[in-house]
Parts: C-alpha cells; structure tokens; sequence
C-alpha cells in the first residue's frame, strides 16, 4: 500500500468516526488529502490520447482541484482530487498539433458522465433488460475466471474477443491473452473499419495501412467520397494541411474537387462538386487517367506496379474514354476531360477515395483504380500526395500476438454465422470498446447469435445495446483515468509512439481493461501467466518503451529510464525525421482487376433510392451519441440538435409532396424506419441519406429512444473480397406516414425563414 | 494603450466542423438545455456555424460561416440595457454584467446578429457531469442573459501572466477556446491597435468584411470571404 492510499483510508476511517451522529451520510467529508503535485486554483496541464476514434490525437488535459462525491470503501464522500476540466490538442503532438475536432473536445463528458457503470455488474434478468446488480470486483474476476480456465483446461478453445480495431501495445495483450487459449479469435469491429483501402494499399503499393495525406503542399485535390474534414482517416491532421492549401501559401491556393451523390460537410468546403452515380467512382478515376494517357500529359508506366492491377491500363484504358461511360457516371464527358486536364496540370495533385465509395460492392475495385491515377498523378510517396509513415510497433509480447494476427480475419458476421450454426462454437465471449449489436445489420443477427453465448463479459463503461446481452461487466476506467498508448497508422510521416499516465484518479470502482486481462491470465496461471507476465499495463508498457529506446530513441535520452519519464512529460515519443514508406511496388501476379459494377440490394422499380448512411460528425460511428454537447451541438449542414433525419433533394420532394418535416417511412427489403424529412439542394434526385449514430435502444439518458439507426435496415452484402460491409449498396422505398419533429438550430434564429423553423 | 481584441475568420479555411461550437461549452460551462427547449430556440451557443446552400442540384455552392458575438464598438445592445449590465470594457469587449443583469432582453432584441442568450431556467448538471465546469467562468442563474466573451478569463489570465513577467502580451498567446481547437487555423485572435499583429494584418486583406457592416455596429470581428481558384488560366 502507498502511503498516500494509507492516509485516505484512514483520513476516511476518521472521518466517519467523527460524523457517525450527523445521521447524513451522503454529507460526510473525507478529510483533505491533496494530491502533491496540485495547487488549489492553479490548473496543470497532463497530456493524454483521444481514443473516440482511430486518428489517435494528441491531447493535453487541464487538471485542476475540485471536490467529488465518490465512493471509497463502500462509503460515499466527499474527494478533493485532480479533475480533468478541458481537453486541447497537444501542441508538440505530430499528429493533430495542438488542435482537437468537435468529438475530441466533447471526451471529457465520458468521464464525468451520469450513466457511467460505478462498479462491477452481475446480470440479474433477462439478457438485453439491463437489470444487473452491483458486485466486488474480487467476486467479478473470481466469476471470469471461473469461466475462463475450463477453456484453458481442456483447450478445446471456445474463447472469442471481440474489440474494436486496437494499435500499440492494447493490441499485443490481448492477442497473447486470446493466443494462449488453443483456437480462441480476436475479432476487430468497427462499422467504419478502413478494410477496403488497406486491401487496396497493400495490392497496389505493398502497404498494408490508410495512407498519410499532408495537403499543405497539395496544389489539385479530388476526393471521391471522403469526408477527410469530418470523420475519414484521421480529420485533424487533414484539416490542419487543408488549411494551409487554402491559405497558408501566399499566391498559390490548391483546388479542391469533391465526386459524391450528397454535399458532405467536407464536400460543402469544395470548389467544385460533382455527384457521381453511386459506385461509379472507380470508372470516373480511370476516365480520367484515360484522358490524362490519351492526351499524353503522364506515360501509362508512370503507374508501374498500381496501373497493372487495372486491365486494359497498358492499352490506354480505351473502356474508359468519358465520352462512353458519362451516361453511367452521371456527368459530361467535357467535364471528366476538364478535370483531368486541370488534374495532371497542377502538380503536386491527389486523389483520396474513402467512406461510401468504398462501401460498395465493388468498393476495392475503386480503390485500387484511385491508387492507379495517384501512381500515374505522380503522388505517391511524397508530399502533398499520399505517403505512408512507419508505424510504431511495441516489440513487447510480440512473437505470440503475430500468431493471433492469423485469427484477427474473422469478422462479425462470421462469428455470428459460426454460433449460429454450432452453439458450443463460443463458450465465453468477452467484448471491449464495440458495440457490433448496434452497429451491424439486423440480417446479420448478432444480437440473436449473442444471445445463445453461455457467457459474456464487457470491458463497457455504459450500458449499451451489446453490454446489455453480458453476464458480467468489468467496467473500464474513462481514458483520462488510464495509462494509455497508441501507435497511429497514418495522420503523420514520422514514426509516432504516444503514451500518457491517466490525467486523474478513477472516480468510481473501474478498473482498465488491459490490467484486468493481466490480472485474470495471472490468476489463471499456465499459458495466460506466461504469455503475460506483467503485473500491471504501465509495467508492461515501460517494457515497450525500453524496447522503442534501444530500437530507436538512444540519441533522445541517455537512458531508457530517462526515455520513460520524457515519454510521459510530453505525450509520447516521436521520431526527429519524416521518413516515409518507399512504396514496393505490392504483390506480383493475379489477374488485373477488371470494372465491376456495382450491386445494390432492392429493386431500382420499387426501391427507387440509394440509401446512404453516412458517419456523424458529432456521433461518429454513434459510440457517441450519449455526450449531451454532441446531442445540443447543431450538425453542420443541417443543424438539427437531439435528433435524426432523411435527407431528401427539393425537386424530388416536391414531386412526391414532401415538405420539410414530414415524417418519411424508409424501407429496404430487410426493414423499415421512420424519420423527418430534410429537404435539401445537396443531394443527387435518386439518393436519400441519413446520419449514422442515432437510433440507440439502450445507451444512457441522453440516447436512448433517439431517432432511428439506418444500419438495422441495410442489406447484408460485403465489398467484393473484403469482409467489410458493404454500407452503401441497399435500396430503399420512401413514403411519407405523417407529421415528425425535427429541432433545428437554424430554425431558431428569428432571421431564418420560416420553413426551417421547429414546428 | 488599452488592448483592443480582434478576430479574423477565414471562411476558404472554414470546415464547418463545430470544433469551435463543443470547445466552447466546454470552457464557458454552457449548460444543454435537452430536445425540448432546444425546439423552443433556448438552446445556447455563443458561437454558431450557419451554412448557406446557393443553386440548385446539380449546381449547388455551400459556405459555411461561424458567427460569435462581433464585440461591435458601436454595439446596439449596450446603449439599451437600463442596469448596465451590457457595457463596453476599456479593451473594447461589450462586457456583460451578470449580477446587474434583470432580463429585460433588450439587448437580445437590439442585437442584430443573434448572438445573445437568456437563461429561462436554472441550468442543469447533472451529477457528476458538473465535476467538468470550468472554475474560471462563472454558471450563469435563471433570469440572465449570457454571451460570448471572447474568453475574457483566458485573456485577462494572459495579461496577469503578462504583467507578472514585466512584458506584453505576446501576438498569439491569447487564444479564445474556439480559436485554439480550430483544425484549419481558420480563426485568429490577438491585439487589433497592434499594427504589426498577425490579425491586424489579416484584417487588411483584401477578402475582409464585416457582417452586415452596413449597420454602422463597428464589429470588431473580420470575415476574409472565400476564396476561389485562379489555377484553371495557367492550366
């Protein structure tokens, strides 16, 4: 015991001595134990990691003293403590450079949330009624063992993990943890999971990773469905470069081009928007590079290895010429012309491909025609085109974590299929930081698959549509409460290692994921105990940074004790020097890949409209639509608050006598849902789009009951050769059923007309 | 001479991405108001991105522009409030009395920006989501009307900071909550009677206007207008 935690619990012990014949507990004072490094009223700045999506910013936390209500050996009082008062971007961090999105500055409300799980939870009803009761965190573990070490026993596996994608060294601990049960799987989930441009990387350029993007330099870029502003890849760093190609370079602006059926919000900030047919993104990106080899402004070599992926490249893509496909694209021929001579003419250009366009069926397909003009644009490999940074690989725990890497192919919907099929395929099914019950069709019947699980446990801090199926919750501490790292994939050229101590003590009985794993495999003993020796994750992770220290940091401190401490002063280590990728040119043989058309789900006669949903940019993937500053924070085309709607174009809507706020029916083969109507100008006649993120059944007061989920009703088709959803492929009927509401903050202000106002 | 503080937004930086709009509630502990009152237009925020569609499919322009209190040196809603609750500081902020303030509204009706915003009820944290407020801004009560501030704590902070270190403020070291979280650097902040200062300098671009400037308000909020590609020439 620390001697800091001695004094609490005797200060504690004192106190309610003292105030036994007050007769109000909820009133007793926990004598002032302050924490030595803070001064009351003054507020220190701790670094910390965004872990609300995959971009992996760096953060710095302003912590000052205030008081708590929490509990502490079963008795409630009051703490003063270090909080956790705003998040910003960390200056010195590479990736993000000291700015924040609107998700990132909303982190703090996770961990002072209201509905946030306080303590270790057993199911006490049914599975999905959310009645648990609370437990010890002794009788927690004791019970996860208890289900853990018969698998182990007669290693007959039976052990499946399903997480959201992990990087740096969470992803080494729990690939050994799941590695050391014989024929256990690690199954990475994430609706947006960046699977199809990664298979495309890796065929084209031999790396398997989503590409680093630095517009500063850019001079032409064209996104084919990318909201690289808002919510793809890692938005910071590319607003961060979108702004200096603006205005960073006195004289010289960059165009930007953005090719999508619906106005995102990053395509709202484009010079030039063209709604492309859904699906046709790859045609239109080889139409151009058609242009660009028949009028001789690049050699077709240029593309080398990228270009020989596509059959007929060699041969001038003579399929491809606008003046055949336009009618298919939806757009002039002059106008695919004049793009690519305006392309090929303003070095150095890129193209970006990524969300919808990589959603369709033939989703690789279009990447790998995008990698192809961006290998003939000359783009590759530099800046102001795509680059590709070497990633920090923790080589702590290593060798067993590539054995897992094999199981990490399964997905969610073959987990789904497998329990499906054979019950006793999953005995015990442990889920951390993914919610696949909300976040996947309803045709891929997880929840139903879950439910015939004989044993789950969450890592979950809510309560939500999947940890409402568990058996046991093992609450996680908040991010700001947790030794965190990361390992970015992309957002910067330099190799990027960020770590940081938790910004505050937990407020209430949770524990961090990779210390409760530690100490379950130690309890466990045999296999687990061996492959993960540690007693605690920061001990673990000092073990990754002495590696990083003698692998790369030995002209940034004189030892690696030193590299530890400095590590954590500033947010993590990064390398001195950008050094990128050299693309190798991919694998060899394999057929060119030959145009696809795109498949969608439903007929065009009577489903008569794409159905795009798209990422939120306050709810994301909607792992956040229980933050209140997410819900009141007006979107940024629409503006509704609290809310959900169906973007419909005006003179579609007027042909079908909808009117703003009508409430619509949207139907796809597979399901139904009901939404009020936006009519807008930013949306191709045949598409209707919804954000991604309300519709929650179960996920806190602030979520729950709000609007509805567009995944539920989607199609269950995969992009060709990947196993990632196809989330744009379905087709949907529309009709409207009545009057909806609909908040709008626009509506609100007395100059806006009345046709936005909230009715 | 006094400081008089300045903003420069660059709408061809402008994402929309409401960085600006989340980071500000969580400095100036705005309380959400819940679906119900946000319907009723009581939702708070001192700074908004309004987005403007222009044509029609396919031919459609989207601008997107974040409107925060000008801190006009001619402001409408000064002059109007009987308590002085709304006056002007020595550095030029149309400063906001909360303890004087009555709720009359008028300066709420005089302004023409719509920037300003009363409290119909007590708000409301609910436990431990107040563990997050902000120590430095005071929680505004019913019955009062509120604003942005440009952050006034963040920048007398600076200037305390400043003068404890016997020099001046440093061009850039004050920076509002809206200003430091913006991705694209599309907001810039600092000393307006500072010629050499990064926004004054902005603030003599040539894409510079003041909103609805033609009221004779005096903003001392600058937008640079969008831009647009002058490449296709040289193509």
């Amino acid at each position: 015991m620390e001697r800091r935690d001695f004094l609490k619990i005797s200060a504690l012990g004192g106190a309610t001595a003292a105030l036994e014949g007050c007769g109000n507990p909820d009133h007793q004072l926990i004598r002032f134990v302050p924490e030595e490094d803070l001064v009351p009223g003054l507020a220190t700045w701790k670094p910390s990691i965004c872990t609300l999506c995959p971009a992996g910013c760096g953060l710095i936390v302003r912590v000052m003293q205030g008081e708590a209500e929490v509990v502490r050996h079963g008795q409630l009082g009051l703490l003063k403590m270090g909080l956790a008062k705003k998040l910003e971007g960390n200056p010195a961090h590479p990736i993000n450079q000291g700015k924040l999105c609107p998700r990132g500055q909303g982190g703090l409300q996770v961990t002072y949330h209201p509905d946030r799980i306080k303590n270790p939870l057993q199911r006490t009803g049914p599975r999905g009624s959310g009645q648990f009761q609370e437990i010890t965190w002794d009788e927690a573990l004791k019970q996860l063992v208890s289900q853990l070490s018969p698998l182990q026993a007669n290693k007959s596996g039976q052990l499946a993990f399903v997480t959201s994608p992990l990087h740096g060294l969470r992803k080494n601990i729990v690939g050994n943890f799941t590695a050391s049960f014989k024929n256990a799987q690690v199954v990475e989930f994430a609706l947006f999971d960046g699977g199809v441009i990664r298979a495309a990387n890796s065929a084209s350029f031999g790396v398997n990773a989503p590409p680093t993007v630095n517009l500063s330099q850019s001079n032409y870029v064209i996104s084919f469905g990318a909201d690289f502003l808002g919510t793809w890849n890692s938005p910071v760093a590319q607003s961060i470069g979108y702004g200096q190609m603006r205005q960073g370079r006195p004289g010289q602006r960059g165009k930007f081009v953005q090719v999508e059926p619906r106005i995102s919000q990053t395509g709202a900030t484009a010079d030039e928007w063209i709604p492309a047919q859904p699906g046709t993104e790859g045609i239109f990106a080889l139409s151009l590079a058609h242009v660009i080899l028949r009028e001789k402004l690049r050699p077709a070599t240029a593309a080398g290895h990228a270009g020989s992926l596509i059959e007929g490249w060699s041969q001038g893509l003579p399929d491809y010429a606008p003046e055949k496909i336009e009618t298919q694209i939806g757009v002039p021929a002059a106008t695919i012309a004049r793009i690519a001579r305006e392309v090929a003419g303003h070095e150095p250009a890129v193209a970006l491909i990524g969300d919808a366009a990589t959603a369709q069926t033939n989703g690789l397909f279009n990447a790998l025609a995008v990698n192809a003009l961006n290998a003939l644009l000359g783009s590759v490999g530099k800046p102001g085109g795509i680059q590709f940074g070497p990633a920090w690989t923790p080589q702590v725990a290593k060798s067993a974590s590539s054995e897992s890497e094999k199981s990490v192919a399964h997905s969610v919907q073959k987990l789904a299929e497998q329990i499906h099929s054979a019950p006793d395929a999953v005995k015990v099914l442990l889920v951390y930081n993914a919610n696949p019950v909300f976040a996947t069709p309803a045709t891929w019947q997880v929840r139903e698959a879950f439910e015939k699980v004989p044993f789950i446990a969450s890592f979950g801090s809510f309560v939500d549509e999947t940890s409402a199926l568990a058996d046991l919750i093992l609450p996680d501490s908040s991010p700001l409460e947790s030794w965190l790292d990361d390992a970015p994939i992309s957002g910067s050229a330099k190799t990027v290692a960020s770590l940081a101590p938790p910004a505050m003590n937990p407020l209430h009985n949770t524990r961090s994921m990779p210390d409760v794993l530690l100490d379950v495999a130690h309890q466990l003993g045999g296999d687990p105990a061996k492959a993960l020796p540690w007693k605690t994750y920061d001990e673990a992770l000092k073990a990754a940074f002495a590696a990083l220290y003698k692998e790369q940091g030995t002209r940034s401190a004189k030892d690696a004790d030193e590299f530890w401490t400095k590590a954590q002063d500033q947010g993590g280590w990064w390398s001195a020097e950008e050094k990128g990728i050299v693309p190798s040119g991919g694998k060899a043989g394999g057929a060119p890949a030959k145009s696809a058309a795109p498949e969608f789900d439903g007929a065009p006669g009577e489903f008569s409209f794409h159905f795009l949903p798209f990422a939120s940019q306050l709810f994301y993937d909607g792992s956040l639509a229980h933050l209140p500053w997410m819900q009141e924070a007006p979107d940024p085309l629409s503006t509704v608050m609290w809310g959900t709607w169906v973007e419909i174009n005006t003179q579609t809507a007027a042909k079908l006598g909808i009117q703003q706020g009508d409430l619509l029916e949207v139907a796809s083969q597979h399901g139904k849902l009901q939404a009020p109507a936006l009519v807008t100008p930013g949306i191709a006649p045949d598409v209707v789009a919804m954000p991604v993120g309300q519709g929650h059944e179960n996920f806190t007061r602030y979520a729950s009951s709000r609007g509805a989920n567009p995944i539920s009703i989607l199609a269950s088709m995969t992009v060709g050769n990947t196993s990632s959803l196809a989330w744009a492929a379905t087709r949907v009927k529309v009709s409207p059923v009545g009057r909806g509401t609909m908040v709008l903050f626009g509506g609100s202000m007395s100059e806006a007309p009345p046709e936005l106002r909230h009715r | 001479m006094a400081h008089q503080w300045g903003m420069v937004i660059d709408l061809d930086k402008c994402t929309g991405c409401e960085a600006c709009v989340v980071a500000c509630h969580a400095e100036n502990n705005i309380a959400t108001v819940g679906e119900d009152q946000a319907g009723r237009g009581r939702a708070k925020h001192w700074i908004r991105v309004e987005r403007y569609y222009e044509g029609e499919f396919p031919d459609v322009k989207t601008k997107f522009m974040p409107v925060l209190c000008q801190q006009c040196d001619a402001a409408p809603c000064e002059p109007v409030c009987p308590t002085f609750a709304s006056y002007h500081t020595s550095e030029g902020l149309n400063g906001q009395v909360y303890n004087r303030c009555i709720g009359t509204r008028y300066c709420a009706n005089a302004c023409p920006y719509n920037v300003r915003f009363f409290n119909f009820y007590n708000p409301v944290w609910e436990k431990p989501l107040h563990l997050q407020l902000n120590p430095d801004v005071s929680v505004r009560e019913v019955g009062v009307m509120e604003k942005c501030t440009f952050c006034v704590q963040r920048i007398k902070a600076g200037e305390i900071q400043a003068a404890a270190e016997k020099r001046d403020v440093k061009d850039g070291e004050i920076q509002p909550a809206c200003v430091q979280s913006c991705p694209t650097t599309a907001m810039v902040f600092g000393d307006l009677s500072d010629p050499h200062s990064q926004v004054s300098r902005l603030a003599r671009s040539n894409r510079a206007t003041k909103l609805l400037g033609e009221l004779g308000t005096l903003p001392k909020v600058t937008y640079l207008q969008k831009d647009s590609w002058h490449g296709a020439e040289d193509a």
